[in-house]
């Protein structure tokens, strides 16, 4: 990219006022664009704003530069949950499947085919695709990128692996053999429909086997066969630079390099982007989404999230939230709408199921709980709570996608509910003692929300609301400390009608059937209202008009192999 | 001469200063609420994999065991791996990449309030109650009253957003890469001879510099102007006058070295606030620094990173005032008795 002409001459203010050596630095970077200063972009970083900077005067290399707000804190696949650090693997790395950009469907990968038949899986896979470091890709390195993440016995098992490595694979695979080198065969522990998603998402990519079984540090080298690969890890600065995959097996990505770029604040992050030293921006807030929308550089563009936040009436703990009545005359009493139009500043929709409305699955028929503060005291009054009582609502403080604003919603939620004589009190805490606080239960009720891993319902229906555990005969909730209770599962809710429509659905492949089996798991949970449904998150980003192509996606990318830069 | 013994004394210090500073962020950060395991392994895990995060990083041993063994570490300036920050990396390898950052920005602050303090100082002693005199005496004390977090952002709001002079964040354009070699900045475009990265450097450094610097010169021309006027006063530099040398020699070269003295004491306490002024400024100018390094790690309960940024900062800061003894009695000889 080279820097805007419009945007040098203010700069050329300061290198008239900063003298001769900053005056070079334009003169320089004019010249690595072969003096063409029209191209978009790039002018607004202090006189620099070129890729002729960087010792490749001359070149005429397009970068596009992503904006975020955190650094990766490693590059390693299975070493973490983080979805900051899924941003960059999956530019170098790809999984057996993949998900459609821009949408929730699977589309080829590395595997041409597939199918799921009972509990077995068999996978042909693609031939003449490489690595980053040369070899070949076979059904062998993606044994071997299976049994780093989850095997103890593998010599070359990766001891920190994140928890995806058996919520993802570990828990469903039984073995794995490959009859020849393109094919795969897998034996599931139990039917489990959702598996090929998960074979689709960030964690479950595939690693050379020979960077497995060599030497190369993982958390700060890439060995997969994406069609970038890193260039410069440079955590000093917080940034990282990929170049593109020259013997990458599908189509050749649009632009020549890729920049992952460090602004913390949304503000700065916004401001960059309007001024032409970011091409792509992610993590906009109502404040920084009017900063872009603004400008005549830039714009924002939303896609559905698969995503939800709510609040979990902690059922092991708070006696009366064990009335369906009470947690119903909640619902009713929060005034939802308010808080996703007033609030959430309309970059969110009300939601009224476990299930967003981009996933299969999803119940068109529900309908949020109405603010209704008569029908939540009649209800309270049936229920014998007429006198009101009182809870702790645990929050954590800083915005998160789901959430972009705990306290006031927090404090919305603490006032609809004084209407109908429930006091609550807020907790609110940072976001690793937030963690803490409510895996071990200790939570009246909580502020929660869930980013799906795999764009599945089951990834909502099963791993929030299902206890994995034994539940006591008659009762509809468990008890914290059962052994082996899904403490994800932060309502402790245990309804064995919809545990049981969730496990078949579990076990039905046809995908129509599971629709239907979700439909229904969603009015149940909709009627017992375990939750108070808040809200479905938008992804927000900030695109630059100088991008072409880019397509927002709620799972897997950003895909960046596709972008156009003008 | 400085005598080997008092350097030896001094640095002998640094141990007890240590082993309470360790102590004290240990206990800190074992008081304080979050549990690692749970941070570490997200919101996913189950009960189990969070007990098994927790045994492998050996957080489920008797507290006084995990004081041992960090106490042991702590001898060996082995600070462990990091948690969260830099997943599996060395403390020891991030905060040797990080420390140049911090150091250069602290250097470069500390030079700014030299360059511009000093003169501002003797310039108000000399010309004493007349409008020079006033003014910066005002500058002074308007600079001593900003704190960081209101003039940073306002420089970045002014220079950065409003003039759009000046970048807002970060250390070097976000084109230029260079191989660190020394990890400072300035120093590395320069040796990597790629000119463009330096001044792009420089451009980027300006408000960092300036805000760090504001406060030390403030502090520095008020410390000095006071310390001159008192030297003024005395009598042999009245004698000095009075045996025909021009004023401005006497004031060079008998008053400015007794008054640097005082002046000495607070550039070395000064750097300590440095550092801590860092802290701010990395994080306004979101600067990758062991200052920024210690708020990410404080709030991802990363404990082997804090304990190692901790102690580098309690490290750091003995050794500058062990540097600031060592010069007062170059100055002034008596002062090591």
């Amino acid at each position: 990219m080279c820097p805007d002409t419009t945007g040098t001459s203010r700069r050329s203010f300061l290198q008239r006022a900063g003298g001769a050596t900053v005056a070079t630095a334009s003169v320089a970077s004019l010249a690595g664009c072969g003096g063409d200063g029209g191209d978009g972009g790039g002018g607004g970083d202090g006189g620099d704003g070129s890729d002729g900077g960087d010792g490749n005067s001359g070149d005429d290399t397009t970068s596009l530069r992503y904006g975020r707000g955190a650094h990766s804190s490693t590059l390693d696949p299975q070493n973490t949950t983080s979805g900051e650090v899924a941003k960059v693997t999956n530019q170098a790395y790809e999984g057996l499947i993949a998900f459609q950009p821009g949408e929730a469907s699977l589309v080829e990968s590395l595997a041409t085919d597939w199918s799921l038949d009972g509990d077995s899986v068999t996978l042909t896979l693609r031939e003449g695709v490489s690595f980053h470091d040369g070899s070949e890709f076979t059904a062998d390195d993606f044994i071997a990128t299976y049994r780093r993440f989850v095997d103890d016995d593998y010599e070359y098992h990766f001891a920190d692996s994140s928890v995806y490595g058996p919520f993802t694979l570990g828990n469903w695979i039984d073995s794995i053999e490959a009859p020849g080198d393109y094919e795969l065969s897998i034996t599931l522990t139990q039917t489990y429909a959702p598996f090929l998603r998960n074979l689709a998402m960030f964690a479950a990519v595939v690693i050379s086997q020979d960077a497995i079984e060599g030497d190369t540090n993982l958390g700060e080298e890439m060995v997969g066969t994406g069609p970038f690969q890193l260039e410069t890890l440079d955590d000093a600065n917080n940034r990282i630079r990929l170049t593109t995959f020259d013997d990458y097996w599908g189509e050749a990505p649009n632009v020549d390099r890729v920049l992952f770029l460090t602004r913390g604040q949304n503000s700065t992050r916004a401001q960059a982007l309007v001024e032409e030293e970011l091409d792509i921006i992610d993590g906009l807030d109502p404040d920084s989404m009017q900063i872009v929308d603004g400008s005549d550089t830039a714009e924002t563009r939303t896609a559905t999230g698969i995503n939800i936040g709510y609040m979990a009436f902690n059922l092991s703990r708070v006696e009366a939230f064990r009335d369906r009545r009470v947690r119903r005359a909640i619902s009713y009493a929060i005034d939802t709408q308010a808080i996703v139009e007033n609030i959430y500043s309309g970059i969110a929709t009300q939601a009224d199921q476990p299930i967003p409305p981009a996933l299969f699955g999803h119940n068109d028929d529900i309908s949020p709980y109405e603010y209704d503060p008569e029908q939540a005291q009649s209800l309270l009054d049936e229920a014998g709570y007429g006198d009101g009582f009182s809870f702790s609502l645990t929050t954590f403080q800083n915005p998160r996608g789901y959430n972009p604003a705990p306290l006031p919603t927090a404090q919305t939620i603490r006032s609809n509910l004084a209407e109908v004589g429930i006091e609550v009190s807020i907790d609110d805490r940072q976001f690793s003692d937030y963690l803490t606080y409510t895996s071990q239960g200790s939570h009246d009720a909580t502020l929660a929300g869930w980013y799906t891993d795999n764009a599945d319902p089951d990834n909502f229906c099963y791993v929030l609301l299902h206890p994995q555990t034994d539940v006591p005969e008659g009762q509809d909730w468990v008890s914290w400390d059962t052994e082996g209770f899904n403490t994800s599962n932060n309502a402790a809710w245990a309804n064995s009608e919809y545990m049981s429509v969730v496990e078949e659905a579990q076990r039905t492949t046809n995908q129509e059937d599971r629709a239907e089996l979700y439909q229904e798991a969603a009015q149940i949970a909709h009627d017992e209202a375990p939750w108070v449904f808040l809200d479905y998150a938008d992804e927000v980003r900030g695109v630059s008009n100088s991008v072409n192509n880019y397509s927002v996606a709620a799972i897997g990318g950003p895909f960046l192999e596709q972008v156009e830069l003008e | 001469m400085v005598s080997k013994r008092f350097v030896f004394k001094r640095l002998l210090m640094l141990f007890p200063v240590l082993f309470g500073v360790a102590t004290v962020v240990f206990a800190i950060l074992h008081l304080s609420p979050g549990d690692p395991a749970v941070v570490i392994a997200g919101d996913r895990a189950s009960q189990e994999f969070v007990n098994q995060v927790r045994s492998d990083l050996g957080l489920d041993d008797p507290l006084w065991q995990q004081y041992v063994r960090f106490l042991g570490e702590v001898a060996t300036f082995d600070f462990g791996q990091s948690y969260q920050v830099n997943r599996g990396a060395a403390v020891s390898q991030i905060l040797a990449d990080r420390l140049p950052i911090t150091i250069e920005l602290a250097l470069l602050g500390q030079f700014a309030g030299l360059l511009f303090g000093l003169p501002l100082g003797i310039l108000s002693a000399v010309k004493q109650d007349t409008w020079t005199d006033h003014l910066t005496r005002i500058g002074a004390l308007s600079g001593i009253s900003v704190p960081i977090y209101w003039s940073g952002p306002l420089l970045i709001l002014l220079f950065a957003q409003f003039l759009g002079l000046l970048p807002t964040s970060g250390r070097i354009g976000s084109e230029y890469f260079v191989e660190p070699v020394t990890g400072l900045i300035l120093v590395d475009t320069l040796l990597a001879g790629n000119v463009a990265a330096f001044q792009s450097a420089v451009v980027h450094l300006l408000l960092p510099v300036v805000v760090l610097g504001i406060y030390q010169m403030a502090l520095l021309s008020r410390m000095m102007r006071s310390s001159m006027v008192e030297v003024i006063r005395q009598d042999y530099m009245r004698t000095a006058r009075a045996k025909g040398q021009g004023s401005k020699i006497t004031v060079m070269k008998h008053g400015l070295r007794n008054a640097f003295i005082p002046v000495i004491t607070v550039v070395g306490i000064q750097f300590g606030s440095l550092l801590g002024g860092a802290v701010l400024t990395e994080t306004v100018f979101e600067i990758n620094g062991i200052g920024t390094l210690l708020v990410d790690a404080i709030n991802r309960s990363d404990y082997p990173v804090v304990q190692g940024t901790v102690l580098v900062f309690a490290v750091l800061y003995t050794l500058v005032n062990l540097g600031v003894d060592l010069t007062y009695s170059v100055l002034d000889p008596r002062i090591e008795q």
